[in-house]
């Protein structure tokens, strides 16, 4: 559209240059009074003194309202407008204003009505066109009234040209021996066109619409000259008979103007409607197009158009998002680069099946390469599509990475909660089972009065039933890891580690096990304190339960190590260590690996790691020379999200 | 046929004990053999056989199902009444075991004389 203006504006910038050049030309032309070439080529004196200096005035005027002068090219155009309304006054009431020679008097004539006179017709389009400029210098566009005017004016000179042309006197002699000169009739075009056109689409007429009328105007001017020529010449001739014939040719002829008229008339409206209409279409089909592009570009899902040799044609944004690869990238390539597998590898994929305008070739999950070589598990659903240029296939696909995570999360927690739930109903109903059968026993023995084997049993039912409230214990603390949402508190791990080890040495066995606390009892940490005290308790009673009875010092020794914003607990003993086989199991529920000594629950290595993990921590198991060490590596303070830890799986 | 020996497969001392009385209580003459996992009892299976076995499922080292594997692949001649001995009843377990042709019933602990019983009569049938 800029593009098309800044043509239009060279072509007024040639109409206001041409309009001068000839003005001033023929200006030189009749100072210098050549009388020999006027006598050999009178017609080139055609163009009047006064009219070429009011044409010059006219190209000046126009290019300067042209390039955004008001006044001065408004001045010009209204002398010019003075001089056109003067002229065509003498034609109109059959005067003489002296307007004809009052700068310059012809030294030569070529036969006009009198020496110095211009044409009506060119008088009248000096005062269409100077009436333009005028308008055009002071409203700085286009608008109806420039348009009308000049459209005029390019109709009249249009004419007289084409009279020029068909050697047909009428269309630029409107008036016997004044006719408007070859130079006049172009300067007016020119000028009459640039005016019609610059800034014509912007003030919002249609330059197509306005060319095609243009020539049909010109067509029914012509052929309405000649109809009257034509008749005027019938009543002029002496005989009545030959004055019928010419008057039924003149006729005839009208019948043509009116019919031709019809014709062209409909032809315009016709194919005005038709580029309107045509117009219409191209802006739905460019704004359904764009809404589609939208669509497509804003999609989640990634979008990869596929030719029959498996070639990529087009690529929607978020296929970079999937693949790594910028759109334009993958464009040219083919499409088993992004999808490697086979679809369906491994997956469920459905084949065939129409639905809806596309044919379904397949639909499931697969594998996607990214482009650092990284494979994501996407869904994929693809469809034919016949279209005329050939068959393309429609990928749509969605990266389920996230998804499969949280499957695979849900799976492994559902498998854990099923271990737990056969394995506690196992563990539960064993020391009740039991306990129902020592009762049997114990009554029986009551009966029997055998108070001591009794003693016995009873100290076996205890013994069940301390075990069951152990077990129910660990469960309660499971839970309560599990459920007890609890803030981050600076906390000394000394102290905890210290009354950890108190409250044990009360409990078990004989106080034989040495704990050895190594932590800087002014260091504090950041951590839920519940579940650190969990920690510490589970690594101290595991480390005094599998002491080796047969070690003189059994010990254990516990050390904090800080870096890089993580702490490391480490608790290292002299017991009985690891069986190697057995590691793999070591904190699985309900491993006792030490069935000996099996008195524990089966839990507390299990609760030890899921209170790790619901720290954003871990714990790992080393084998010593003799015993075991075990890390529990932590985040010190707020910046885990326990909730969302995946690892350790 | 009459029940002779029997072997007792538990960790559990209290099962043992349990499971000691009422054999006693059933039949005094019954031998007992005890292991406290799979691979004690598979140790006591090299040398004898015993006319009937008492097995519990979840014991460490080698729990029931691994020790059914391995007396079922390595040893041709089996004892004739294997009886599992569990604390809970769950269908998957009991089908899982009862697919061994010489597992031939299910029982829920505690031992019962009604449990010794039935495993007699399955031994004479």
């Amino acid at each position: 559209m800029q593009h098309d203006d800044q043509q239009w504006r060279l072509t007024g910038l040639s109409a206001g240059l041409w309009c001068i050049v000839v003005g001033l030309g023929m200006i030189v032309f009749w100072l210098a009074e050549p009388a020999e070439l006027a006598a050999r080529h009178p017609e080139i004196f055609g163009m009047k003194f006064n009219a070429a200096l009011a044409f010059t005035v006219l190209g000046a005027a126009f290019l300067l309202a042209l390039s955004g002068h008001r006044a001065l090219p408004a001045i010009g155009a209204l002398a010019v407008l003075g001089y056109g309304v003067v002229a065509l006054a003498q034609h109109v009431f059959a005067v003489d204003l002296g307007i004809d020679q009052a700068l310059y008097r012809p030294f030569t004539d070529i036969g006009t009505s009198l020496p110095g006179r211009i044409a009506p017709n060119t008088a009248l389009c000096f005062i269409l066109i100077s009436l333009a400029v005028i308008r055009r210098a002071l409203r700085g566009e286009s608008d109806i009234v420039q348009i009308a005017c000049s459209y005029a004016a390019v109709a009249i000179a249009a004419t007289a040209l084409i009279g020029y042309l068909i050697d047909f006197d009428a269309a630029h002699d409107w008036v016997a021996y004044t006719r408007m000169s070859v130079q006049s009739a172009t300067c007016f075009l020119a000028l009459g066109v640039g005016i019609l056109f610059i800034g014509a689409r912007t003030a919002g007429y249609h330059r197509l619409a306005i060319a095609a009328s243009l020539g049909v105007a010109t067509y029914l001017i012509l052929l309405t000259l000649a109809y009257l020529k034509v008749s005027e010449q019938a009543k002029r001739l002496p005989f009545a008979i030959d004055r019928d014939g010419i008057s039924s040719t003149a006729a005839t002829l009208l019948d043509l103007i009116l019919l031709s008229g019809l014709i062209y008339a409909g032809l315009l409206a016709y194919s005005y409607w038709s580029s309107r209409r045509y117009r219409r279409s191209a802006t739905h089909l460019s704004e359904s197009q764009g809404r589609l592009a939208a669509i497509i570009n804003a999609a989640v899902d990634g979008i990869l158009t596929v030719d029959a040799n498996g070639t990529i044609l087009s690529a929607n944004p978020a296929c970079e998002r999937i693949f790594g690869h910028a759109p334009e990238d993958v464009v040219g390539k083919p499409v088993r680069m992004l999808l490697p597998g086979p679809p369906g590898d491994g997956a469920e994929m459905t084949g065939g099946g129409h639905s809806g305008a596309g044919y379904v070739v397949a639909s499931g999950e697969t594998d996607a390469r990214r482009k650092d070589g990284r494979i994501v598990p996407v869904e994929l659903s693809v469809a034919r599509v016949e279209l005329a240029e050939g068959t393309v296939h429609t990928a749509i696909i969605r990266d389920i990475s996230e998804r499969k995570h949280f499957e695979r999360q849900l799976l492994a927690a559902n498998a854990e909660l099923e271990e737990f739930a056969y394995r506690t109903s196992h563990d539960l109903r064993s020391p009740i089972a039991s306990s129902i059968g020592l009762l049997n026993i114990s009554r029986e023995l009551l009966e029997n009065g055998d108070h001591d084997a009794l003693s016995g049993t009873l100290e076996r039912m205890e013994r069940n039933f301390t075990r069951l409230d152990h077990l129910i214990q660990n469960i309660i603390v499971l839970t309560r890891d599990r459920l007890l949402e609890e803030e981050d508190r600076r906390i000394s791990p000394f102290d905890v580690v210290q009354s950890q080890a108190d409250t044990l040495s009360t409990l078990e066995e004989d106080g034989r096990v040495r704990i050895a606390n190594h932590i800087p009892p002014q260091l504090t940490i950041s951590t839920k304190p519940s579940k650190f005290e969990v920690i510490v308790g589970n690594l101290l009673s595991n480390a005094i339960k599998y002491h080796d009875p047969g070690e003189t010092d059994p010990r254990v020794d516990v050390h904090i190590e800080e870096h890089d914003g993580r702490i490391r607990l480490v608790v290292e003993d002299n017991g009985l260590g690891v069986p190697e086989e057995k590691r793999p199991l070591l904190f699985r529920m309900f491993k006792r690996l030490h069935p000996s000594r099996s008195f524990g629950s089966g839990l507390g290595l299990y609760i030890l790691k899921k209170s790790a993990e619901s720290l954003g921590g871990s714990v790992t198991f080393e084998a010593r020379d003799k015993g075991s060490r075990f890390i529990v590596e932590l985040p010190n303070g707020g910046e885990h999200e326990a909730e969302h830890h995946t690892g350790g799986r | 046929m009459k029940l002779n020996t029997i072997l007792v497969v538990d960790d559990d001392e209290n099962d043992q004990f349990i499971c000691e009385y009422t054999i006693r209580k059933f039949d005094p003459a019954i031998a007992i053999l005890k292991a406290q996992d799979g691979t004690e009892a598979l140790a006591i299976l090299k040398t004898e056989t015993p006319d009937a076995i008492i097995l519990d499922i979840n014991m460490p080292i080698m729990n029931g199902f691994e020790f059914l594997e391995h007396y079922a692949s390595t040893f041709a001649h089996h004892a004739p009444v294997v009886a599992m001995l569990t604390s809970s009843q769950l269908g998957s377990d009991r089908e899982r075991a009862l697919r061994y042709p010489f597992v031939r019933s299910y029982l829920e602990k505690p031992l019962t004389i009604e449990h010794l019983r039935q495993m007699q009569a399955l031994l004479e049938a």
